[in-house]
């Protein structure tokens, strides 16, 4: 199964993204800030990271852009609830491979997953 | 068509002291103790004035008036305290009798004083009709208007300038609306107008006003699609109050919601508030689980959280997709306290820069459960004059932004 790392400070947000990903997918870590997902994602090099934008300590863009920096071939989702094409775009330029807006449902996340790392 | 801060602002004060003039003059009569509470300009849609006033019974009186400023202006309060008004008046039996003539005499006095002073300040006379006696349920009590001429959606948006006094012994409100004929306010609004220096063009306050009322849509949008329950954007405005009346406009009910810091342009501060029971209500319709519980748990105010977090987005989004840019915020901040305890230190803090603000305000409710939603914005102002300037009108239905065309 595909390991994915959940970065997102809302535990109400990770506990739902665990419920959609678990049947699929072994969940590897859940971190709470960018700081902490590019430490994880160093430690753990998942298959997969899905990543929130609106976090404490460092937001998810500028956690991708290391992420991507150091490791061009990491797939990384934004799963955030910030709808602005100039967010978008910044999230496009830090190396972002997909980016689903919340509220979500299972088929968009399982629609965005399959585009990223198909199975 | 352009209104400047300052015009604003001086609009704003001589509305607030027409209000206070009104209550000294029902003091002086009837040795009712009372103050003038909340005096703000608000832009909003025709049929949303008064929308506060729920189903109550209110009676009042309404002039028209004309001159440099025409239009209508009424002062109403609930029919429960018009007798006792008119008993402080007319101390005996015969009050209940003359409960009508009371008010009218009453309100006549209060709202000579509210006119006099605009009359004064513009150096012209202001004449005004006799007083009428009005009753009705709710909003129907606000007189009708004459909005902005046009053919587009703006059209039907209109400036009020509303005063809410407070009955200090009584829970009782009484409340002061003028409704200036929207010509008529503009015009002066223009001969005022600062246009070298601050001023705000109307019709892009008006899209800005109709931005908002999108970002409202979107916001119970979210609402229903995470918690399944049919959610309703019902009112949406742009008031402009002084800054120490902000945190009296929400009051002293109890809330539960999120508060977050934005930047950008503009920058400022937004509230996502609940009611106690709305909030329960709304938390457990995310929840996957059934919670056994009367009180707000931990689980309740992660989902609050969240929820909050989701519908500042849907609010704010629109803005920034108009105009080109991104606005950040930081995560939410859960806040649970009185209304006003939670926006006293906001106000404070956008106070430190300015002694107005412009506050922009949405509801949203449902009727499958008891849940209601308030969405309250404090920007900060020159930031928000920055963004209206560069607001382009015609890119104003541009408020949503498709991902899957930048991530092909």
């Amino acid at each position: 199964m595909p390991e994915v790392l959940i970065a997102d400070d809302s535990e109400f947000m990770r506990n739902l993204l665990r419920e959609i990903l678990e049947e699929d997918h072994q969940i590897i870590d859940e971190v709470e800030n960018g700081v902490e997902a590019v430490e994880a994602y160093k430690e753990n090099n998942p298959d997969l990271v899905m990543m929130d934008i609106v976090m404490p300590i460092r937001d998810g863009i500028e956690a991708t852009d290391e992420i991507k920096s150091t490791d061009p071939s990491a797939n990384v989702i934004m799963c955030t609830s910030v709808g602005q094409e100039e967010k978008m775009k910044e999230a496009v330029k830090a190396g972002a491979d997909g980016y689903i807006t919340k509220p979500f449902q299972k088929p968009s996340v399982m629609e965005a997953i399959e585009d990223v790392v198909p199975s | 068509m352009k209104v400047d801060i300052q015009s604003l602002g001086t609009f704003n004060q001589l509305a607030h002291e027409g209000a206070q003039q009104a209550t000294a003059s029902m003091a002086q009569m009837t040795g009712i103790d009372a103050a003038v509470d909340v005096t703000k300009i608000t832009l909003v849609d025709r049929d949303d004035i008064g929308e506060h006033l729920d189903d109550r019974n209110f009676v009042g009186v309404q002039f028209d008036f004309e001159g440099e400023l025409s239009g209508q202006t009424a002062l109403v309060m609930d029919q429960s305290c018009s007798e006792t008004l008119t008993d402080a008046l007319l101390p005996g039996d015969s009050a209940a009798d003359m409960a009508e003539s009371g008010v009218k005499e009453i309100g006549n006095i209060m709202m000579s004083g509210f006119i006099d002073g605009w009359a004064d300040y513009l150096e012209t006379t202001i004449d005004h009709s006799p007083p009428t006696y009005i009753e009705g349920i709710g909003r129907d009590v606000i007189p009708d208007s004459k909005t902005v001429e046009g053919d587009d959606d703006s059209a039907d948006q209109l400036f009020v300038f509303k005063s809410q006094i407070e009955w200090l012994e009584e829970s009782v409100d009484f409340y002061i609306y003028m409704l200036p004929d929207y010509d008529s306010l503009t015009d002066l609004m223009m001969t005022h107008a600062d246009t070298a220096g601050d001023a705000i063009p109307i019709d892009k306050l008006q899209v800005f006003n109709r931005m908002t009322e999108r970002g409202t849509e979107k916001a119970a949008d979210n609402v229903s699609m995470m918690t399944g329950i049919e959610t309703e954007a019902e009112v949406s405005q742009i008031s402009f109050a002084r800054i120490e009346d902000v945190p009296k406009q929400i009051g002293n009910a109890q809330y539960v919601g999120t508060v977050v810091e934005f930047t950008g342009l503009p920058s400022g501060f937004l509230l996502v508030l609940f009611d106690e029971q709305s909030a329960k209500n709304v938390a457990e319709a995310l929840m996957p689980t059934d919670v056994d519980s009367d009180e707000l748990t931990d689980q309740h105010t992660a989902a609050i959280e969240e929820l909050g977090n989701i519908m500042t987005s849907g609010f704010v989004d629109g803005w920034a997709n108009v105009l080109e840019t991104s606005v950040d915020h930081t995560p939410p901040r859960l806040v649970h306290d009185m209304g006003q305890a939670i926006l006293d230190p906001l106000a404070a803090q956008v106070g430190q820069h300015q002694e107005h603000a412009f506050i922009i305000d949405s509801r949203m409710q449902t009727d499958d459960i008891e849940f209601e939603a308030e969405i309250h914005a404090l920007p900060n102002e020159q930031e928000l004059r920055e963004a209206l300037d560069e607001l382009m009108v015609e890119r104003a239905e541009e408020t949503e932004a498709d991902p899957d065309e930048l991530f092909q």
